[in-house]
């Protein structure tokens, strides 16, 4: 359609006559030709001049009343700054006033949100924490049930392979009331858990010996007992230890040393 | 044959019809900013026009009573949007009171409502013409005086669209006539009137 022709349709849109069809197409016009605009408002002109063509009657007095009694109330519950700028094209007041009122409660409501969610946050942290300290403790125990299991399939074992012997090691001395086990297989793999030792002092560790009749006794390896006095080492018996021999542990200097040099804590029976 | 005092009629037109004109406009500027009681001077300059077309339009004073309640509130809501530059006060007040009426008018045949006829008489009661009113009878004689020279055959689409609110094609189904032939004297009834009005000077303020 040509501009002339949304021309024409203008004395009818100022009256609301158009059809829908027509209605929407015009409006498009109007959107972009501010010389139809402007006719527009003049032809709005003509049209409200019409009004003048009917009687003036007059409402009740009680209408009057009931305006500003609603506009007194309504102005009551907004404030006044809200009000002055309001170009929004449809029912803009009400719609600024449901955000007005809602900007209120919304106010309040955000800040107790913010105090919900530190709180909650701070919940969350000190779950966080316990939870830590029960992974913590569990995975401890899962090392430990770890380790228990892999000393008893490595004690299995020894004492399954041939040539399995078992010796029991007594607390005597300064080491009265500690006890020991060795386990060993005929390829001399050794394993020895000893319970009740005395803490280790610091710069020194417990040392494994082998004595074979009188010769002088043969150093094993070193290890320390943990705060409840638990003790484990893995060591090779020598093969001339294997047959016969006295299994001894003293407290030696960190590292260990070729011969003893302290009173024996535990001992085997031959 | 008009008063002298008329828009158009005078030596200096311009200067009286500028002057209501200025005052409406500062007085929707004052309910803009939330002035209540330049709400009631609007009321006051502006009910029995309004009040009227509402008359007109729905035949039934309580829902004419209604409507113009529900106006008014929209006054006072819709004020700042209110442009000087792209309309009258009148025209805005006017426009806004006939959309709301016939929104009503067909509110009420939806719920197939039968109108009365009750308030067609009390509308024609002789009203006073207060200082305060924004029109003078005058100004509505030179209106009549320019609808009574439109043929009838051009008056009626224009009646029947702006205070029953039907669409051109509805009013080619209700006078049985072609819808090209109800467009046709549609514009060439508001171009005669437009002509008639503006010949006197006659754009209310």
């Amino acid at each position: 359609m040509a501009h002339e022709d949304y021309k024409e349709m203008l004395p009818a849109r100022a009256l609301s006559a158009l059809d829908a069809a027509d209605e929407h197409a015009l409006n498009q016009h109007l959107s972009e030709c501010a010389e139809c605009r402007r006719e527009l408002a003049d032809w709005e002109n003509t049209a409200a001049s019409l009004a003048l063509g009917v009687p003036p009657a007059e409402p009740s007095p009680q209408v009057r009343d009931r305006i500003m009694n609603a506009v007194r109330s309504e102005k009551q519950k907004q404030p006044q700054q809200e009000s002055t700028q309001s170009r929004v094209v449809e029912f803009p007041q009400s719609r600024r006033e449901r955000w007005t009122a809602f900007g209120r409660v919304g106010a309040v409501a955000a800040a107790v949100l913010f105090l919900v969610l530190i709180l909650w946050i701070v919940v969350l942290w000190q779950q966080n924490r316990a939870l830590h300290r029960e992974t913590d403790l569990l995975m401890g125990r899962m090392r430990s049930l770890e380790e228990e299991s892999y000393r008893a399939n490595e004690l299995a074992s020894i004492l399954s392979s041939p040539g399995a012997r078992f010796r029991s090691l007594s607390g005597t001395g300064p080491g009265t009331g500690a006890t020991a086990q060795l386990a060993y297989d005929g390829s001399g793999r050794a394993l020895l858990m000893a319970n009740a030792l005395p803490p280790t002092p610091a710069g020194k560790e417990y040392q494994l010996w082998f004595i074979v009749g009188n010769n002088p006794p043969i150093p094993g390896q070193t290890f320390s007992s943990d705060e409840i006095g638990r003790g484990e080492l893995r060591d090779e018996v020598p093969d001339r230890a294997l047959d016969s021999a006295v299994f001894a542990i003293t407290l030696e200097p960190a590292g260990g040393s070729k011969a003893p040099t302290s009173a024996i804590y535990l001992r085997s029976g031959l | 044959m008009y008063p002298s005092y008329l828009p158009g009629c005078t030596d200096k037109p311009l200067l009286r019809s500028e002057q209501p004109h200025d005052q409406d406009v500062d007085l929707l500027k004052a309910v803009a900013a939330r002035d209540e009681a330049a709400l009631g001077q609007v009321y006051d300059r502006y009910r029995l026009i309004l009040f009227g077309v509402l008359m007109r339009i729905l035949n039934n004073r309580e829902e004419a009573e209604d409507v113009l309640q529900e106006v008014f509130m929209q006054v006072w809501r819709r004020a700042a949007d209110f442009d000087e530059n792209r309309g009258r006060p009148f025209t805005w007040l006017v426009t806004l009171a006939r959309s709301r009426g016939i929104d009503r008018l067909r509110a009420l045949a939806s719920r197939e409502r039968v109108v009365t006829m009750a308030g067609a008489d009390e509308a024609s009661e002789d009203v006073s013409d207060a200082a305060s009113d924004a029109i003078r009878s005058e100004q509505r004689g030179v209106v009549n005086s320019a609808l009574s020279q439109l043929p009838e055959e051009q008056k009626r689409p224009l009646m029947l669209a702006y205070f029953d609110g039907l669409t051109q094609s509805e009013i080619a189904l209700q006078l049985g006539a072609p819808l090209g032939t109800v467009k046709t004297r549609m514009r060439s009834g508001m171009m005669k009137l437009r002509e008639l009005l503006s010949a006197r000077g006659q754009y209310f303020q």
